[in-house]
């Protein structure tokens, strides 16, 4: 299946590729070339450290409306250890958001809100209590200090392992996103006029009946101080645009949709501008109506060309989950599930083929898991997750690396809002990018029989991350090193050890992509956290479905 | 409590009295959580949490704006009003505005149950040691979460609306695996009162499933006859539910657009046995009177006897086409018969019998067409009785065919879901499984 085409792919021109797609939309087919190219760094996989905080940085924290309640958190901490604590940090956290939604030609959200309050955590008896409210004054406080001490201590009782706590250094500390221009400072006609403009350049289009198109911005802020003498004080923008376009087709009775592929990002508005929503438009339109109108795929055996917007997701799904150590463990086993790697294969598994390298890191500039410190206290780092195709280390927090004798957290810990316990979230996880330099056309000119998937579609996987399942938003036919033709109705599947070690051509450097969930779902009660996957396009061997030939 | 209706009120005279603008609403959700998480036979994280939400929409002329806070003091509230008016004036005119709904009437629901609203860590505590003991006197690994909620939320407007619900909520559920990891079992308990939960019972079930569930074997993929449990049940159906929309239906994107134009109610779209309403009344499991915008929900029928009675409708798309709007329901309640899964499993053969589903996802919404996997127990039945523990499936499947293929439906009960969810287990004909995985 694999020829010696495979091994010596041809460099090609763009305009080579062009003129081998046969249509100028082909430019789409990288989409989001420009979205990412002025957020510094977003193209590079990621440095050691968290990038210096923006220039605005220490007058916005200094202004802090967080501040004025330092002291109740500091009470919350005193009253916690003489009341038994052997540990215990505090979390007042601020959320900003803003929401605005364009339905067709007209504005159809506007929306803003604001949430604080102070979450208690804390060690007693060996065990894990937390409480929190919204109400910031001293009596709910002390409400919240008696129920996390009094919850720990009854659970005391139950635990066979008292809560093993790695250490980390007393920090004190301030962090803020890197940002250009403040999304809260920029006026809302301003918002609202650009999405209208970039939805009515997709309505414009023959054949497309309804576009939608919208901007989430989320602030958050908060101050975490511990019983250890850490006080960490921090700030990030992170911001989703998005337009969509769908076409129907009333006479025959269907319909298909088209996402723009710009990526939620860690930055200012600036990230919004750069996007390309407004010049995308048409094209998105255009290709909502391709979509409709081209050949179902005939379902196999094939190559596919994953390209990072798409890609992320797979690296996420059959990566990222899969190596949390929480749920190695059995921790998650309720809810999410648990992993097919365990403990005793680190160092031993080979989960890819020998070109796949994948990095965890909360240091990538862009990167939505990208921080300061985590919620434990613990300065962001860059680590090795998966080397030369063999799996070799963990997300961990402070209260897990004991459990696979590591004397020290990868950081990883987070909490989702003042009211959520923090506990093991996922870092930015990356697949490194190739060392041949190949690009996209490289790629595609190598393969013989296979598809170009760009986009996110649908996802599924299962709880132990083997089998998964994922569409996309567009696709391309290769047959003969070319593109043929647009198709539809596509999804792959594959197992994910399979698929990684199936992983035969990565493009280079230049072709490197952030993508990003704006909210990954885990635990119970369920958090949701922002994160980023950098890859290049890269090729695999996958299981092709037809998913519109069911009924 | 969370937020009497005194307080509410409280906070909705002072926000539209603070209001300068004619058409202003003012919603309150507010929260008191508790939460202990269990797994590998011990606590592991616990929450007691007080939310409030309180949020302002203000319009002008089409143009509107929402702000919301959490906080209730007058200053934190008058600034909300202020925000919201100043924003609505920077809002460009929505043209699918509608004016303000004015006073309405709502059915009487008790959904609020007193014992639930004072539970903490201690009474959490009892019931973690009861599942746990299960566990450790059987050798499995036990994992789950007990919570309750006690709820309120209100809304208001200047046109006279005022709605209030005060509700509580409580849950537990298990997930049992076997030591040598090939077995796992899953079950859990629903209900608005705590006092219904029962532990020892959830968690029996689930160990059983779990050491039945030991050394799965492969059954190749393909379609069968498929006795879905309640809780699997209510997996597919959930996706059917948020597809009922007049409006997509009427712009042809959604399965239930006629092709000509228009929509199928009153078309037989499914099985005769099948009929599902929402009724936020009903007794054992009460559900919300108040929907979307302060909509009336009550008594309403979606299918019946296989034939589409009604879809939603918002109230610009019911007031542009004509017809009454209708809410997202609260709750769904599906019919069935009084026969137990153990009765449907009586009467199959060669059908594959699934505990829940997974990870489910939407691939096409033309045939609501889901992807997702079975999990928890999956097992093969031969001559009426489980024969085997079978590797999970993935499935490519419709819960359209789910409603067509019906072969036997059992006794409805309470189980997990975004609405207040009781249906039936059923038996279905030609149920697609398109893949097996190795997940445990």
């Amino acid at each position: 299946m694999f020829t010696n085409v495979y091994s010596r792919p041809m460099r090609s021109t763009r305009r080579r590729f062009l003129a081998s797609s046969g249509l100028a939309s082909a430019g789409l087919l990288v989409p989001g070339r420009s979205v990412l190219a002025r957020i510094p760094g977003a193209r590079e996989p990621a440095p050691s450290s968290a990038p210096p905080s923006g220039g605005h940085a220490h007058a916005a924290l200094a202004d802090s409306a967080l501040l004025k309640d330092e002291k109740l958190a500091l009470h919350a901490l005193d009253a916690a250890r003489k009341k038994g604590a052997s540990f215990a940090d505090v979390r007042l956290v601020l959320w900003r958001r803003e929401n605005l939604g364009v339905r067709d030609d007209h504005i159809s959200r506007i929306s803003r809100s604001e949430e604080y309050g102070i979450g208690l955590r804390v060690i007693a008896d060996g065990a894990w209590g937390f409480a929190a409210t919204n109400l910031l004054d001293r009596t709910h406080v002390n409400r919240v200090v008696d129920q996390a001490i009094a919850t720990a201590k009854v659970n005391a009782k139950l635990l066979k392992r008292p809560v093993q706590w790695a250490p980390a250094p007393a920090v004190l500390g301030t962090w803020v996103s890197p940002y250009e221009v403040d999304p809260f400072t920029v006026p809302l006609q301003e918002k609202a006029d650009l999405l209208i403009q970039a939805a009515r350049g997709a309505l414009g289009v023959k054949g497309v009946r309804f576009v939608r198109a919208g901007v989430r911005v989320l602030r958050e802020e908060k101050l975490y101080i511990n019983s250890e003498g850490s006080r960490l004080h921090q700030m990030y923008f992170r911001l989703n645009p998005s337009l969509s376009a769908t076409a129907v087709d009333r006479r025959r009775g269907g319909f298909a949709s088209r996402d723009h592929e710009g990526q939620p990002m860690l930055g200012g508005w600036e990230h919004v501008a750069e996007s390309r929503l407004i010049e995308d438009a048409p094209q998105i339109g255009a290709d909502a109506v391709i979509k409709l109108h081209a050949a179902s795929v005939e379902p196999g055996t094939k190559d596919v060309i994953l390209l990072p917007s798409n890609l992320w997701l797979t690296i996420h799904e059959s990566i990222g989950h899969p190596t949390e150590l929480d749920r190695a463990l059995g921790l998650e086993a309720n809810f999410a599930g648990t992993s097919f790697i365990t403990p005793d294969q680190t160092g031993k598994l080979q989960l890819g083929s020998e070109r796949v390298n994948l990095v965890a890191d909360r240091t990538q500039p862009g990167g939505l898991a990208t921080t300061g410190w985590d919620d434990d206290g613990v300065a962001s780092q860059r680590w090795d997750m998966v080397k030369n195709g063999r799996f070799v280390g963990w997300q961990t927090t402070r209260d897990q690396a004991g459990w696979i004798g590591e004397a020290a957290s990868r950081g990883c810990s987070y909490g989702d809002s003042y009211g959520s316990v923090a506990f093991q979230r996922m870092p930015n996880i990356s697949l490194q990018p190739g060392p041949e330099g190949y690009t996209t056309e490289d790629l595609i000119n190598a393969t013989e029989d296979g598809i170009v998937v760009s986009g996110r579609g649908s996802w599924s996987i299962d709880h132990q991350r083997y089998n998964f399942q994922f569409g996309g938003q567009f696709f391309w036919e290769v047959k003969n090193g070319r593109l043929t033709r647009p198709l539809k109705d596509v999804a792959y599947q594959a197992n994910s050890v399979d698929f990684w070690r199936s992983c035969d051509m990565l493009g280079g450097a230049d072709t490197y992509r952030l993508g990003a969930s704006f909210s990954d779902g885990k635990g119970e009660p369920g958090q949701s956290n922002g994160v980023s996957h950098g890859c290049p396009p890269a090729r695999f061997r996958v299981n092709i479905l037809n998913t519109g030939e069911q009924e | 409590m969370s937020l009497s209706r005194t307080a509410a009120k409280r906070i909705a005279d002072h926000v539209l009295a603070a209001a300068k603008l004619d058409e202003v609403t003012v919603e309150c959700t507010a929260s008191q959580d508790g939460n202990t998480r269990f797994a590998n036979n011990e606590p592991t994280t616990t929450g007691d949490v007080a939310r409030l939400g309180i949020s302002v929409t203000a319009t002008q002329y089409g143009r509107s704006a929402t702000v919301s806070g959490n906080r209730s003091d007058k200053a934190a509230l008058e600034a909300l009003v202020q925000q919201a008016e100043e924003m609505a004036q920077l809002a460009p005119v929505d043209p699918e505005h509608v004016p303000l709904l004015g006073r309405q009437q709502y059915a009487r629901v008790v959904a609020r149950d007193r014992a639930t609203t004072r539970l903490g860590g201690k009474e959490r505590a009892v019931a973690v040691a009861e599942v746990l003991a299960v566990g450790d006197a059987k050798g499995l690994r036990t994992a789950g979460l007990v919570s309750h909620a006690d709820r309120a939320y209100a809304i208001a407007n200047k046109a006279g609306l005022f709605a209030y619900h005060a509700s509580t909520s409580a849950s537990l559920s298990t997930t049992f695996r076997t030591g040598d990891g090939t077995g796992s079992g899953r079950a859990s308990s629903v209900s608005y009162r705590y006092s219904d939960l029962d532990a020892g019972g959830t968690a029996a079930v689930a160990a059983r499933k779990a050491e039945l569930s030991r050394n799965p074997q492969e059954l190749a993929p393909g379609r069968y006859t498929v006795i879905l449990e309640a809780q699997a049940v209510a997996d597919l159906l959930g996706f059917m539910m948020w597809s009922l929309s007049t409006r997509s239906a009427d712009e042809g994107r959604s399965y239930f657009a006629r092709p000509a134009g228009g929509n199928r109610i009153g078309e037989k779209l499914f099985h005769d046995r099948v009929t599902i309403k929402s009724d936020p009344s009903d007794k054992a499991h009460p559900a919300s009177p108040v929907g979307r915008g302060g909509l009336p929900l009550g008594p309403q029928t979606w299918i019946e006897s296989g034939v589409l009675r009604s879809l939603t409708c918002g109230r610009y798309w019911a007031q542009k086409t004509g017809v009454a709007a209708v809410p997202y329901p609260s709750s769904i309640h599906m019919s069935g018969t009084d026969r137990s899964v153990d009765d449907l499993i009586a009467g199959a053969d060669n059908a594959v019998l699934v505990t829940r589903f997974w990870y489910n996802r939407m691939v096409d919404p033309r045939s609501i067409l889901v992807t997702g996997l079975t999990r928890d127990g999956t097992f093969h039945i031969r001559g009426g009785k489980i024969s085997k523990s079978v590797k999970n499936f993935r499935y490519n499947e419709s819960p359209v065919t789910l409603l067509k293929n019906v072969v036997a439906l059992g006794k409805p009960q309470r189980v997990e879901g975004r609405f207040v969810t009781v249906v039936p287990p059923m038996v279905v004909h030609g149920f697609n499984f398109s893949s097996t995985s190795d997940a445990v």
